[in-house]
């Protein structure tokens, strides 16, 4: 940092607050920016994010075109990654898996937010009998293994409108966004209900604020450290949920590719075309790998009490 | 009297993500044996890490004692080993410390916690240390000490922990007890008993005693001498009585100022001292009480004073106060 | 403590219940019938099997009916396997789950929580080092990713253990590791960070004030404390992990419970989804309830009311 020169010392007998004022989000982006790991993942995500953006123009290739004629090929200069059983380019469905799995992870946590936030904030400002209520009907959809309420779920809704739409991702959407909204309303709730003790939301109420703007305005953005960092260890939950699910074929619908549709397909081929496993499970793991290294930059930048 | 403790120039530094601290810069106090002395000062003045330094008890790796003596009976206790400087804690120095609800150790019992140090330091056996640890108890007025020795912790008050914490500091015998802050975070009703109960059964069994406090009222009762500190360093020091009555230091005196006194008829309202303690990673050059100070001369600004007597074993390091002048002074 | 186990257990039917009822609607609703080959059966043999297994009752008669035998450990028929009990199924698929998750339970906490606390001790060494990637990269890593990894490694190049198939220690090996990598990760790390925490608290600070050695207070003060966090995550952490894994049975082909939920959803059968559905769920409550119980042990500070 430029910014902290030591002033010279008949400086600091003039200025005694010689430190920088910073604020908390400025600070809490500094950290991020020094956490290399974080800053690691955050440029792995977006060199998936650019390649999924722009899988058109970086290969030529269809992800759904097949070529009978040069199957199970190994890697070269005219398939980079090499291609499927069914002739298929592994690079462009590679890329385009990567569509998949971001899409799955940003919307599942969308949907999870819309769900979530509302209702968390509600039960934890309300409190009472409202909190109760909606605290029990977490407790029941606890008492769920979620994993198996997701397969049911997309078991339910793909013979529903959602079914065909986007090869059945929108499926996918839905079934996790709707279990797990669950740890997000309980998360909000938590810090809204400890937050409601701390002196400045006491003051906030003694210069009398109302009860929807302390919410706005005091409660939510002082929670909002701990829900980025949630989302952020969603979005690759999400990813691994959709890939498993794909894997045991009841996830997104062929020819749609996925990078757990890619290993379900070359599960039987490993041992003549290893490659076509270990592509979309390097990419699995990279991504997931990524968000993680992110999520905990930002858990230890957004709150000061963790650094060590 | 002779002297117990000895602790010259101590210098403590912590070295955090945004810069040094330097929470102790040449702190110097002695204590004889059976004194009671009082190290006085606000929050963050460096009291609590020098009394941490003596026993070597200060965050690793951060904290560094960088330079400086302490020595207990002429040993240099910061020159010792590891294993000799562990052997002469709880058994000749002992501390009680500020936050009684979070200093014992909420899974293991009263007992238990008491124990362990009887059968390390006076080797006694298992059945030896919990009659001795119940004797202990008794000692410092808890009531039905036989059934609450197998009690938890956090089923006792502030107050019944703070008394268990004087137990387990004093059931070694000690030379030197340090109470740092001991009756900060309990009740008003309870904090005289407690520092009552601290003074007794030291001067009882002849230990010496160093208060940690920022409460000059509560020096001027328990503590033969008294020690200001202020950004590190000892600002003023001498007999209680006469600290009190007759403070030769700027800051001395805004403390005084600042609390309520009930040896003298009401003046009017207490006075804040103004401003805040310095930033101690780069504290002013000059005096460090000068930004704060009502009363600073040019040559505050630029020279530190060294401590001076004054008056007989009353020292102060005020470039005022060397002038001769007395604005701020009461009586 | 009995009142407390007893509101628990109260509790616990409350939610198996709704969870029973939710999965019937879900069942319900999933479009295609238990009969749905790909041959098409003549409709009076539909109607003959609809009647058989009483399908051909109203919804809540056929839930009640079916709640009622529950309780009764009679979890019904599979629609797929038709000579077969859903719970002699499950108890069949059970013990594999089981014991493959109890060894991936073993191997994560022998290696998890060792290391989490070698990393704390010797903070920003090697060992710490060591520890906290091994904690990133297995607490992101997909368990059947890392299945296919072990896989690529250990059956395709270097032949050591078989790809799939139950029975033999060489062939445990790979799917219990595959399954530990997550917990064992999320051990290390929680221990870490307890003993860090712990380390760092007042109570430590008068341990070593009253001269105690360095390992009383470690094994004695820090240790004791620190592990209440890591027993706490321990307890689910089984529960999830002797339920089984469908999507590890799947990959390596052990034939547990897991594997079988997953043959029951693609062959829509419904008494087998009902009942492995509800299987876990009490399963899961079980092993939560007895663990909670366990904590009051380990930590004083816990009351039950």
């Amino acid at each position: 940092m430029t910014d902290t020169q030591q002033p010279n010392p008949s400086e600091m007998a003039e200025v005694t607050q010689a430190r920088p004022h910073r604020t908390l989000l400025n600070d809490a982006w500094i950290r991020l920016r020094r956490n290399r790991l974080a800053v690691a993942g955050a440029i792995i995500i977006l060199i998936f994010a650019l390649g999924a953006i722009f899988a058109p123009l970086i290969t030529k290739y269809n992800f759904a075109k097949q070529d009978l004629d040069s199957i199970f090929l190994q890697p070269s200069g005219v398939h980079w990654l090499g291609t499927d059983e069914l002739g298929r380019d592994v690079f462009a469905r590679m890329l385009y898996g990567a569509r998949t799995s971001l899409a799955v992870g940003i919307f599942t946590q969308l949907i999870v937010l819309l769900i979530g936030l509302p209702i968390g904030a509600f039960a934890g400002s309300k409190g009472g009998r409202v909190d109760n209520l909606l605290m029990r009907f977490v407790d029941i959809m606890y008492g769920f293994p979620d994993i198996l309420l997701i397969i049911l779920l997309s078991a339910v809704l793909r013979g529903t409108v959602f079914g065909n739409m986007g090869g059945g991702i929108f499926v996918i959407f839905l079934a996790i966004g709707l279990v797990a909204w669950v740890n997000v309303s309980r998360l909000v709730r938590g810090q809204i209900l400890s937050l409601k003790q701390r002196d400045f939301v006491t003051a906030a109420r003694a210069m009398g604020g109302k009860g929807t703007y302390i919410t706005m305005r005091h409660l939510l953005p002082n929670s909002l450290g701990p829900i980025i960092v949630s989302i952020t260890f969603g979005v690759p939950r999400a990813i691994f949920t959709e890939a498993a699910l794909s894997y045991i074929g009841i996830g997104v619908k062929p020819p749609t590719p996925s990078w757990g549709a890619m290993i379900h397909d070359g599960y039987n081929v490993m041992f003549t075309a290893p490659h076509l496993v270990i592509v979309p499970a390097v990419a699995i793991a990279l991504i997931m790998l990524a968000f993680t290294f992110l999520g905990d930059g930002l858990r230890d930048a957004l709150d000061p009490r963790s650094r060590r | 009297m002779s002297t117990l403790l000895d602790v010259r120039n101590l210098v403590t530094r912590f070295h955090t993500q945004d810069g040094v601290v330097k929470a102790v810069n040449g702190a110097s106090f002695t204590v004889a044996k059976g004194e009671t002395i009082a190290i006085v000062g606000e929050s963050g003045c460096g009291k609590s890490v020098t009394s941490l330094s003596i026993l070597r008890l200060i965050a690793q790796p951060q904290g560094k004692i960088v330079s400086g003596e302490a020595l207990l009976d002429g040993t240099d206790l910061l020159k010792l080993s590891t294993e000799e400087m562990r052997k002469i804690r709880g058994a000749r120095i002992s501390m009680i410390f500020q936050e009684p609800m979070s200093s014992l150790n909420p899974v293991l019992t009263i007992g238990r916690q008491m124990t362990e140090q009887l059968e390390l330091h006076r080797h006694m056996g298992q059945q030896e240390a919990l009659a001795e640890a119940i004797n202990l108890l008794k000692l410092v007025g808890i009531p039905q000490a036989e059934r609450r020795v197998k009690d938890y912790p956090h089923h006792f008050s502030g107050g019944m922990r703070q008394r268990v914490m004087i137990a387990m500091a004093i059931s070694c015998k000690p030379q030197l007890v340090i109470a740092d802050e001991p009756t900060t975070a309990v009740d008003v009703t309870i904090q005289s008993q407690l520092l009552e109960l601290i003074r007794g059964i030291t001067d009882e069994m002849g230990m010496s005693l160093i208060l940690i406090t920022h409460n000059l009222g509560v020096v001027a009762r328990y503590a033969r001498r008294v020690y200001v500190m202020y950004a590190g360093t000892v600002v003023e020091h001498g007999p209680a009585l006469s600290v009190y009555h007759h403070p030769l230091h700027p800051y001395t005196s805004g403390l005084l100022a600042s609390v309520p006194r009930l040896d003298e008829p009401r003046k009017g309202r207490l006075a804040p001292i103004e401003g805040q303690p310095p930033d101690m990673m780069c504290p002013p050059v000059g005096c460090p009480f000068q930004p704060r100070c009502a009363y600073a001369l040019p040559k505050c600004l630029t020279d530190r004073p060294e401590l001076q007597e004054m008056a007989p074993g009353h020292f102060t390091a005020c470039w005022v106060a060397f002038s001769g002048e007395t604005l701020w002074q009461k009586t | 403590m009995g009142k407390y186990v007893i509101r628990r257990l109260l509790w616990m039917v409350l939610v198996l219940f709704v969870v029973a009822f939710v999965t019937f609607c879900l069942m319900h609703l999933v479009p295609g019938g238990p009969w749905d080959r790909d041959k098409a059966l003549p409709q009076t043999v539909v109607d003959n099997l609809n009647r058989k297994y009483g399908l051909d009752q109203p919804f809540l008669i056929q839930f009640k009916n079916y709640i009622f035998n529950a309780v009764r450990g009679d979890l019904g028929v599979s629609y797929i396997y038709q000579d077969r009990s859903v719970t002699s199924i499950i108890m069949g698929g059970f013990p594999v789950s089981a014991t493959l998750g109890l060894v991936a339970f073993l191997i994560a906490i022998l290696v998890g929580v060792p290391l989490g606390i070698a990393a704390a001790i010797k903070q920003n060494s090697f060992v710490d080092y060591f520890a906290v990637i091994f904690a990133t990269i297995f607490a992101s890593m997909p368990n059947f990713v890392l299945g296919i990894l072990l896989m690529i490694i250990f059956s395709v190049t270097l032949h050591w253990f078989p790809t799939s198939g139950w029975g033999s220690i060489r062939q445990i090996i790979m799917p219990a590791f595959a399954l530990a990598a997550l917990p064992a990760a999320y051990m290390a790390r929680i221990s870490r960070a307890s003993m860090l925490d712990v380390t760092r608290q007042d109570y430590i600070r008068t341990a070593r004030a009253k001269g105690l050695t360095e390992r009383v207070v470690l094994v004695r003060h820090i240790l004791r404390n620190a592990m209440i966090p890591v027993i706490t995550i321990a307890g689910p952490e089984l529960a999830g992990l002797v339920t089984g894994s469908f999507i590890v049975e799947s990959l390596f082909s052990v034939p547990g419970i897991g594997r079988l939920f997953v043959q029951s959803v693609s062959q829509r059968d419904y008494g087998l989804i009902m009942g492995t559905v509800l299987f876990y769920a009490f399963a899961i409550a079980i092993i939560n309830l007895v663990v909670d119980i366990l904590y009051g042990m380990i930590d004083p500070r816990i009351r039950y009311d």
